[in-house]
């Protein structure tokens, strides 16, 4: 028995912070933890929205667990692999919790000689994201899609012109596990991609612009190659459809995406129709619809997320640790023994 | 593709004698470790040959279908196993365990069509190769656990006292189990990565909680929870060999039933 509250006979009691520390830091929490996560990773498989707490739970828990052991655990500290491998980890997890924050996920159409301007037609981004999509530019310059028999998809090589941060033009070949990166944006192709006629409209004012309907993805929506279009600054909505009869992608056999060489787009108003080649016009009260031609449009995937090559980097320093790490411990002692 | 088939069946046949040969030699106390390890080595050569005769046939590895995907597995699991036998000899015994189930596999490949793939664009990145490699390492390293952990239950259950007398005793055998195990976490570790690299190339994420990414992760969080286990609590051997099974055969799981039971086991892998 000790004579004095808190201190035992035969020695000194740790501080109560200390004692905390210990039982926070100890292998069972740890367990307890990781078995914890468990649970956690399948609600997050299985329902979008618990993606957040229920994971940040465990892994924070875990988290604090490690600084406990590093900071109580003298052997822990002495095996330097093993410490370096679970701060790689701590480190992932910060990373990815910063990514979250600071994130930009989205998509865009352009069309074939269009300029992109900073536009994104569906935007997911983090509370916190910063980043300069405003001043990035490119040209979506065409692309080539090469299908095999039975309409599998092949490399796609879309040529781009983009603005690089000096100011300079560039070209480059994106295309599949190659994106165009600027400003820390990502711009992958996709398999969304078609046809997109364009047109010049002349307004009763005289005024002219040029626009491009984009039809549906092709070939994934092969049949529905027709969607409504409002006229440039009117309320008129008019129905257009591309119509042509030669096989651009036989499933027979190996081909590649390109235009139809006869073509003819289908212009509907209520009960007036007209089928336009190129060069045509169809004239409407708020003015006139010329065909000027036929183009592609392309659809990207865009991604931004400035941690990725620390995130890439911490993984390889967690592996590069723990393989060393066991190294150290079974170089000891031959496997055969 | 017929010649390469039957350069398959050949490896089959030499794998399938190469496992009878070390079972029955295990189960009469007649032991024949070189005719074994001989046969195993034939049955490599013969299959590596057969996979290189598909591959400049198709013009891609075997990574597509159910068929390519068993026999290039069935192939990187018997070279770590082999690899295993001939370096660590006091395991040898363990392809009593091993073997059934690699005979469980190459039934599977025989039943599956050999037809050919469609190979995605998406798959024509050397993080193709370095992330499959890693995986398939993992997975050997951990049968080949699970060889020494099938020995430790068969022990505690009674089965071959007298056959397994000359391995050494179910410790030693858990400490190298447990060597294989931390590999397996090395390389499971390094095969999550390596994925999570190429996934952000191909589809522009590197996690998407896929079926595929989803049931690694809780492979890897399992082997882990193994791992610090056995570290809290040091459990008797038998309890670690129970570990392993259940690593190896939610590993096996995610390897041969998410790919194939999902409709998109990698989102966007088109």
């Amino acid at each position: 028995m000790s004579a004095f509250p808190g201190i035992e006979a035969g020695g000194v009691e740790p501080p109560a912070l200390l004692r905390l520390l210990r039982a926070a830091a100890s292998l069972k929490c740890t367990l307890a933890l990781l078995a914890l996560l468990l649970p956690a990773i399948v609600l997050a498989y299985n329902f979008e929205q618990w993606r957040s707490w229920p994971l940040a739970v465990p892994l924070a828990g875990l988290s604090l667990n490690l600084i406990a052991s590093v900071a109580t655990n003298p052997a822990f500290r002495r095996q330097s692999g093993l410490l370096v491998f679970h701060l790689s980890l701590c480190g992932l997890l910060a990373l990815v919790a910063v990514g979250r924050l600071t994130y930009l996920r989205g998509t865009l159409e352009l069309t074939e000689g269009a300029t992109f301007e900073g536009q994104l037609n569906t935007v997911d981004a983090g509370p916190y994201h910063a980043g300069s999509l405003d001043r990035v530019r490119f040209i979506n310059g065409g692309f080539r899609i090469d299908y095999d028999p039975g309409l599998f998809r092949g490399a796609t090589r879309n040529t781009v012109r983009w603005l690089d941060e000096d100011g300079g033009w560039r070209e480059s070949v994106v295309g599949d596990q190659y994106p165009l990166t600027t400003r820390g944006y990502r711009f992958y192709t996709s398999y969304n991609k078609g046809f997109a006629p364009t047109f010049e409209f002349t307004g009763s004012n005289g005024q002219t612009e040029l626009g491009s309907v984009h039809l549906p993805s092709y070939p994934l929506h092969e049949l529905r190659q027709a969607r409504e279009w409002q006229l440039p600054g009117t309320d008129r909505t008019i129905w257009i459809m591309l119509d042509f009869d030669e096989v651009i992608l036989d499933p027979e056999t190996s081909s590649q995406f390109r235009m139809p060489a006869d073509y003819r787009v289908i212009v509907r108003e209520g009960e007036h129709r007209s089928i336009l080649a190129p060069g045509q016009t169809a004239t409407f009260p708020e003015g006139t619809l010329r065909l000027v031609g036929l183009r592609s449009w392309m659809g990207y995937n865009v991604f931004y997320d400035w941690t990725l090559p620390w995130l890439a980097a911490a993984g390889a320093l967690a592996a590069l640790s723990l393989g060393t790490h066991f190294w150290q411990k079974f170089m000891n002692k031959p496997w055969d023994s | 593709m017929e010649s390469e088939l039957q350069v398959l069946w050949a490896a089959i046949v030499a794998y399938v004698l190469s496992g009878v040969i070390a079972i029955f030699g295990v189960a009469l106390g007649r032991h024949r470790e070189r005719i074994v390890l001989g046969l195993m080595a034939l049955g490599l050569v013969l299959q590596t040959l057969s996979l290189g005769m598909r591959w400049s046939r198709v013009g891609h590895g075997p990574f597509i279908t159910l068929f390519e995907i068993l026999s290039s597995n069935v192939w990187s699991l018997m070279l770590v196993f082999a690899l295993a036998y001939w370096r660590i000899p006091k395991l040898r015994p363990s392809a009593a365990v091993v073997m059934p189930i690699m005979f469980v596999m190459m039934g599977w490949l025989m039943l599956a069509h050999p037809g050919e793939g469609h190979f995605p664009p998406t798959y024509r990145t050397p993080w193709l190769f370095i992330h499959i490699g890693m995986a398939k390492v993992f997975l050997g390293v951990t049968l080949v656990a699970l060889g020494i952990a099938g020995v430790v239950l068969m022990r505690r259950f009674g089965i071959g006292l007298t056959r397994f007398a000359g391995l050494p005793d179910d410790r030693r055998l858990d400490e190298l189990a447990y060597r294989f195990m931390a590999l397996g976490l090395v390389f499971d570790t390094l095969m999550l990565i390596t994925g999570a690299i190429w996934a952000q190339d191909a589809w522009g994420r590197y996690w998407a909680w896929d079926p595929l990414e989803t049931w690694s992760f809780i492979t890897w969080l399992l082997l882990a929870i193994a791992i610090h286990l056995r570290l809290t609590f040091r459990p008797q051997p038998v309890r670690n060999a129970w570990m392993i099974v259940a690593v190896f055969v939610l590993a096996f799981l995610t390897f041969f039933g998410v790919p194939f039971v999902s409709e998109s086991p990698h989102k966007g892998a088109v």
